[in-house]
Order: C-alpha cells, then structure tokens, then sequence
C-alpha cells in the first residue's frame, strides 16, 4: 500500500524561501505529501520546520515559492482561505481560548460556514451537533475528563492534545501537527501517536514536524529533513535515519 | 414631570449609545476612539430630513444606513490596523469628522443646526421610541451573544491569530460588527438631535467618544448588563448633581483611570469574578 | 503668502511637534504605551512659563524652572499612572493616560481658571528681518533655536553617556539590556524625565507663540503628537523629528490650500489615516 504513487500530490510545496530580516529562515524548501500519507518532518533545532509550516498556512508570506493544495496554487490566499480549502494546523506554541472550555474550544473549530458567513452565524444557535462532534474528538486525544475545564486550570500536555483536537475539528484533508508529542509523558505520547498513525486511513494527509524520534521511526513511513533552512534528505524513514548527512546534522550542530 | 422625562430619554439614548459600542469593543474587541462621530452621522442625518418635513419615525433607517455605511468603511480601513494604531485611528475618524462638519456651510458648520423639530408625540412620544428602540437594541444584542455569531467574537476578541487559525473568517466579522454598531450609534444620534434639538461639531468630538467608551469598559468590556447599569448611572449622574456636572471630565477621566487600575474588567468583570469564585468553591 | 514663509512657519510648528514627540517617541519605545497624558505636562509647562515669567520677570528661569519641575512631574507620573499596570495589554495603559489627560484639563481649569493667562509684557516680540524682507519675531526663531539646541544636547546624551547608550540598547532589546546589568527603572525614570521637560519647554514656546496659555491647550496637540509618533514608526526617535517636520510643513500648506474642505487640526488626521491605510505600521519602520 505505497502511498507514493504517480498520482498528483495533495499538498506540494516548490521552491519556498521565508527570511527574517535578511536571515533565510527556509531556504527553496520544496516537498510533497500525498494522498492518505503521514510525512515525519524532522530537522534539528533552528531548522526552520515551524516556520515551513507557517508559510504553508499563511502566517507568514514566503519572498519566493509557490504552495500548491490540490492541483490549485494557494500561495497568495489568506489563512482562513486555506484552512477552508482543507488545511489545519496544529501549532507547537498552544494558542487555547482561554475564556472558553475546552469543549467551545473545539465546538468553535467545528463552526464550518458559520465561522466564514457571519449572516449564517446570526442565525444559528445552537451548538449540540458541533459539541457532540468536540466530544468524540477530546475523548480520541485523552481529554474526555477535562471537557467542561477551562484551558488556565489545565497543564501543557493537555492543551498540546487540545491543539490536536482543534485541528482535527476542522477535517482537514492536509494537517499539519508541528510538535504534538513534546511535553506528554510517554505513555501519552505513545497512544496519541497512534492516533496520528490511524489518520491517514481516515482520509487524512498528515505532515508530522516531531523531535520524538522513536516515534517517527515507529509511525512514519517517509521522512523529510531539513537543516538551516535546507533540504538535506528525503526517503523511507529508515534509509533517511540511516543517512551521514541526517545523523551528522543531529550530532554535529544541534544547538 | 417634564424634567424626569429628560433625563429618563437622555438615559436611554445614553444606553443604546453605549451598547452600539458594546457590539464593536465588547463583543468583537475592536477599540474604537472615534464613535461619537457616527451618533453624529446620525444626528445630522435625522436633524436635516426632520427638518425637511419628514417625521422622525422616517428617519431612524437612513440615520442607520448612513452611518453603518460610512462605518463600513471606517470598519475596512480599521481592518489594516490593530490594537494601539486602530485606537489612534479611530481617533482620527473622531477628529476628521468634526473638521469636516465644521466646514461644511450645508450642515450649518461652525454654528450646528438649531431649531430641529419637535418629535411626534412630543416629548412623551421621543421618550417611548427611546424607550422601544433600547429595549430592541438590547435584545438583538442578547440575542448575538447567544448565537453563533457571539461565540465567534469571543474568540476574535480574545485573540484574532487563534481565531483565523480556527478557520474564521476574522475580517468578515469585524466588518459586520462595525456595521451593526455603527448604525446603532446613527439610531442612537437620530433620538438625540430630537431630544437636544440642537446639534453642532463639538457635541460630536473625542470627548463624547471616550465618554461612551468609558461606559463600556466602566460597564465591563462585553458585559450587556453591566454596560446598562454604567451607561446609566454615568449618564444620570451629571442631571442630579451639580457637582459632577460641573466636574464631569474630571468625574470620567478619573473613573477610567480608577477602572483602569483596579478594575480592569469592569462591572461585568465583577460579577463574573464572583461567579467563578463560587463555581470553584 | 511667499511659499518660503509658508515653509518657515511649517517648520516652526514642526519644531514644537518635534519638542512633544520626542517624550512620546521614548516612553512608547521604552514600555510600548501610548503616552495620551504626556500633553498634560506640555499644558503645565505652558502655565508654569506664563506665570515665573509674570512673577520674577524672567523667561530663561521660567523655561528652566518650567523643565525641571514638569521633568519631576513626569517621573511621578510614570510611578503613580504607569508603573502599576505595565503588565497589562497596552490598551489599558492607553485608555488610563487618556483618563488622566482628560482629567487633567479639569483640573487646570480649578486650579488656574477657566480663562486664558497671557504675559503681563510678552516677551521676544521684536520683528527680526530674516533675510530679504521676511520677517520673524524673535519668540518664533527661539522655538526654532531652542529644539535644535535641545534636540541637539539630546542626540550627545544619548551617544556620550552611558545611560544613553544603555536606553538606547533598552529600547531596541529590553531583555537584553537589563541581562547586561543596565538598571531598568533607571532609564524609565530618566526618559520620562527628558521627555516631559522638553513637553514642557514646547509649553513655554507655544505659549509665548499665543501670548496665553488655557486649561484646553494640550488638547490638540496630544493627539497630533499620537498621530506624529505613529507616522514616523512608533518608538523611533528620527522618525518622529522628521515626521513632526513634515506635519508642520504640511499643515500650514495645507491649511492654504485645502482649508475650505477640512480644518488645520483634522488635516493631520486625515494625512495619518491615508498613510496608515498605505503602511500599516507607519512611515518609517522598516520591513
């Protein structure tokens, strides 16, 4: 069941440079994630995973490079066109609302076209379906005991679990998890990283930027590696561990 | 009983006044320092049809299609900003739009609009239409707050970049609660030109606009209630006692500040802060 | 009118721009507040002028005086305004200093009278022929003068000392600076300091510019100076001296030639909308 097939790509990234002040932060990164993968994206510290990932949802806007989500080139839509074009992220740095449950939290991302019509959002109140679509998904990650808490009276490795749900409200065709397992025990980290693995038969493509390389090894197929901003490798996730460059990159300059 | 009428209509205003802005800074969070210019719109609006010979009835929808129109568009300029610079923005509306009417000869310039009609009804009837309007303005605000349209400004108000990660369509939203405060604040204008019965530039300038939006943080910013009580009592106040009156930029001034430092979440925050304490224990 | 003169009075203007700017300017850079009650201390400068003057007969001792005690009322109200709520959202330290300063014009006017205070015999009042024919009172080129000089002493203070240097290392990286063992509140102190003084020095400038002083003088002024600050790039001190050179500039060309549409002080405004709407984020920050 090779998910690389000569099919299109679901989401292809050509050529992306972002800089920072005339600092490249990602220099022509290009990859491509296809249907039903899960993609580890790995890179030590500084490599410019997390600001990969921002300029494919579009905080921030790339000096050059093109992103293209099924077959339609998106590089100069705004974030909400693109989350509505099928896309989610999940941020390593948590952003809950904190004046709102856990449960809102997710109902909300839930909202579908009431969060982009604001004429169909004043007339619809009720929120029962949206909750009951927040619950199943707290209950997948592990929060169903904290549903009604609110995110202030909770620890960071709920609310990085939190995150996730957030993002899987949106069903989104392409998601993009930058970190989910950093700060969950490891007992945590192992069932939500089964969760991750089950999404791509789910209809899900998953790019997942983690640094729990026992993890990547066991769920992911393919790896992507970047360093200062650049590609350094790409394969079958053992060859791509197995590689000179990769482990002198993790070694030699982890800073 | 003709002097409680006054400032029983007065109160009112002063309330839909300040729930107008309750929609733009409480609801959806966006600052504004320049909302008496569109109870100005509205004003001058109403004030030049009435005059013109249409009853004031008439008026209210073109003094709310005006203002929410030129609010439309303060709303998308106000888009391109944030935070400290959309405050010193609006701030600017605030002052564009009392230099424009000052030197606009049709709308009496420097010297205002005297002699607006009395209402239909006189006073009794402008105090019953106050009185109706509120009472709607209020509900189709609960209404807001309860509705899916409420639980997307809570989140843009708390945080806009979480919000459009979300996949909510942030500008949409701000654009619609400019719109629908805006035109709330033109409603309120065309009940005040007809309760004063005389309009000119400065009964529209930034201190008008700091004055309603010190009822709405004094009220607690997004506290329906909360803002009510304050937009009453502020507006009330001034009426019955001389002192304060005589005072009242000292009064305002230092109740933002005092609400500022030791308050921050106002009269609204309050009750909230009790009701948590209570669930907790 | 000669364009030259109109330039010249464009340019006086702008140099009291420049004289209340600059505070502003620092205290955003410093604590990322927007500063609205920094026009009281300009309001007071103007009374205390006026009235040292009246009384000993003197304006250098009132410009001095006027300094220097504006200068200690402006580290008090960093103390009393500021200091306690610099944890919270900027906009609550905005919506506080707009509180202040509206109480503030309350309270001059208990204080001093709800009337103008002029000069008994306003000073600097000879015609000075600049050159070819136009002609300056002596009070208008003082106010030129006098920001350059200040601006100037400013500019070595801030190169020469330490604490200049350490405030600008503090503005640029807060962090970094007090890790390098430069004392925060130090340089808060010190900035509100200057900043008010030289709020206080334009005070004096545009009450002898007037020949009196009101409770409602810093009106104006304050939000003009906000919307100076946020053209030249919040926070950059070049960039509000060349704005407030500009505005001057613009506002007496413009008061010319668009003065039947909108007056002077919403010409301001309107120029701040129109460049905000083009660069969000001001005239002169980078990127």
């Amino acid at each position: 069941m090779s998910a690389r097939t000569e099919t299109q790509p679901i989401l292809e990234v050509k050529d992306i440079t972002v800089t920072f002040g005339g600092l490249k932060a990602v220099d022509r990164a290009s990859l491509s994630l296809y249907d039903n993968e899960l993609l580890g994206f790995i890179g030590p510290n500084g490599a410019g995973k997390t600001t990969l990932m921002r300029a494919i949802i579009g905080m921030i806007t790339p000096v050059s490079g093109h992103i293209i989500l099924a077959g339609q080139d998106i590089s100069r839509c705004r974030i909400v066109e693109r989350i509505n074009l099928g896309m989610a992220l999940a941020q390593q740095i948590i952003k809950p609302l904190k004046d709102m449950t856990l449960l809102d939290n997710v109902a909300l991302a839930a909202g579908g076209d009431k969060l982009l019509s604001p004429v169909k959002a004043i007339l619809n109140r009720s929120r029962q379906q949206q909750q009951e679509v927040a619950n199943s998904l707290l209950r997948e990650v592990g929060l169903a005991h904290s549903v009604h808490k609110y995110p202030t009276e909770l620890p960071l490795g709920y609310l990085k679990r939190l995150e996730v749900a957030r993002a899987l409200a949106r069903q989104p065709k392409v998601l993009l998890l930058d970190e989910p397992l950093a700060g969950l025990s490891k007992t945590e980290a192992e069932g939500m990283a089964n969760l991750i693995m089950s999404l791509p038969r789910k209809g899900r493509s998953v790019i997942l930027i983690e640094h729990n390389l026992a993890q990547v090894r066991r769920i992911c197929k393919t790896l992507y590696v970047q360093h200062n901003g650049c590609h350094l490798a790409f394969g079958e996730t053992e060859d791509v561990l197995a590689n000179r460059d990769v482990q002198l990159a993790y070694l030699g300059k982890s800073e | 009983m003709a002097y409680e009428m006054i400032v029983l209509t007065n109160m009112l205003i002063a309330i839909l006044f300040a729930q107008s802005l309750n929609l733009i800074t409480g609801f959806c969070g966006q600052v504004s320092l320049g909302h008496a210019a569109f109870l100005g719109i509205g004003a001058y609006t109403s004030a030049m049809l009435t005059k013109s010979g249409l009853p004031l009835v008439a008026t209210f929808i073109p003094a709310m299609v005006i203002a929410g129109t030129i609010g439309l568009f303060v709303g998308a300029a106000s888009l391109r900003v944030r935070h400290d610079f959309l405050a010193i923005t609006t701030m600017g509306v605030s002052f564009l739009f009392t230099g424009i009417i000052r030197k606009q000869d049709m709308l009496g310039g420097e010297m205002g609009i005297a002699g607006i009609p009395s209402p239909e009804g006189g006073r009794v009837g402008l105090l019953l239409m106050a009185l109706c309007l509120t009472i709607l303005f209020i509900i189709v605000m609960i209404y807001i707050k309860r509705s899916w349209m409420g639980y997307v400004f809570d989140s843009i108000a708390e945080d806009e970049d979480t919000a459009s990660i979300i996949g909510i369509d942030v500008r949409r939203f701000k654009l619609f609660a400019f719109i629908l405060g805006t035109a709330g604040a033109g409603l309120a204008g065309a009940l005040y030109a007809h309760q004063v019965r005389f309009i000119g530039p400065d009964s529209f300038g930034f201190v008008e606009s700091v004055t309603v939006l010190s009822m709405v943080i004094v009220g607690g910013i997004g506290s329906i209630w909360g803002v009510t009580i304050a937009a009453a009592l502020l507006s009330v106040m001034p009426q019955f006692f001389q002192v304060i009156d005589d005072y009242k930029l000292l009064v305002y001034g230092m109740l933002l500040f005092l609400a500022m430092r030791f308050l921050p979440e106002g009269l609204g925050g309050l009750t909230k802060t009790f009701r948590k304490d209570r669930g907790q224990t | 009118m000669l364009a030259i003169e109109i330039l010249i009075q464009g340019l006086i203007q702008g140099s009291i721009y420049a004289l209340i700017a600059l505070g502003l300017t620092l205290v955003y850079g410093l604590l990322r507040i927007l500063h609205v009650a920094h026009a009281s201390l300009f309001t007071l400068g103007g009374y205390l002028g006026v009235l040292i003057t009246n009384a000993t007969g003197s304006l250098f001792l009132a410009l001095l005086l006027a300094m220097i005690i504006v200068g200690f009322v402006g580290m008090a109200s960093y103390r009393i305004l500021y200091y306690p709520i610099l944890s919270r959202p900027p906009l609550i330290a905005l919506i506080a200093s707009i509180g202040i300063f509206i109480a503030s014009e309350e309270v001059f006017r208990i204080i001093f009278g709800p009337f103008s205070i002029s000069y008994i015999s306003p000073p600097l009042q000879n015609q000075i022929d600049v050159f070819s024919g136009i002609m300056l009172s002596e009070a208008r080129i003082m106010v030129v003068l006098l920001a350059f000089i200040l601006l100037l002493g400013m500019n070595w203070l801030a190169r020469q000392t330490r604490l200049g240097i350490a405030t600008r290392a503090s503005v640029v990286d807060p962090d970094m600076a007090m890790s390098s063992g430069v004392n925060v509140e130090t340089i808060r102190y010190s900035i509100f300091f200057i900043g008010s003084a030289f709020a206080a020095a334009a005070g004096v400038m545009v009450s002898l510019l007037n020949n009196l002083v009101e409770p409602t003088m810093g009106a104006v002024p304050s939000y003009k100076a906000l919307a100076i600050i946020v053209l030249g790039g919040l926070g950059s001190v070049r960039g509000a001296l060349i704005a407030s050179l500009m505005l001057g500039v613009i506002e007496s060309f413009g008061t010319i030639y668009f003065g039947n549409l909108l007056d002077r002080d919403s010409l301001a405004f309107a120029f701040l909308i129109l460049v905000l709407m083009i660069r969000p984020k001001g005239i002169f920050t980078k990127g």
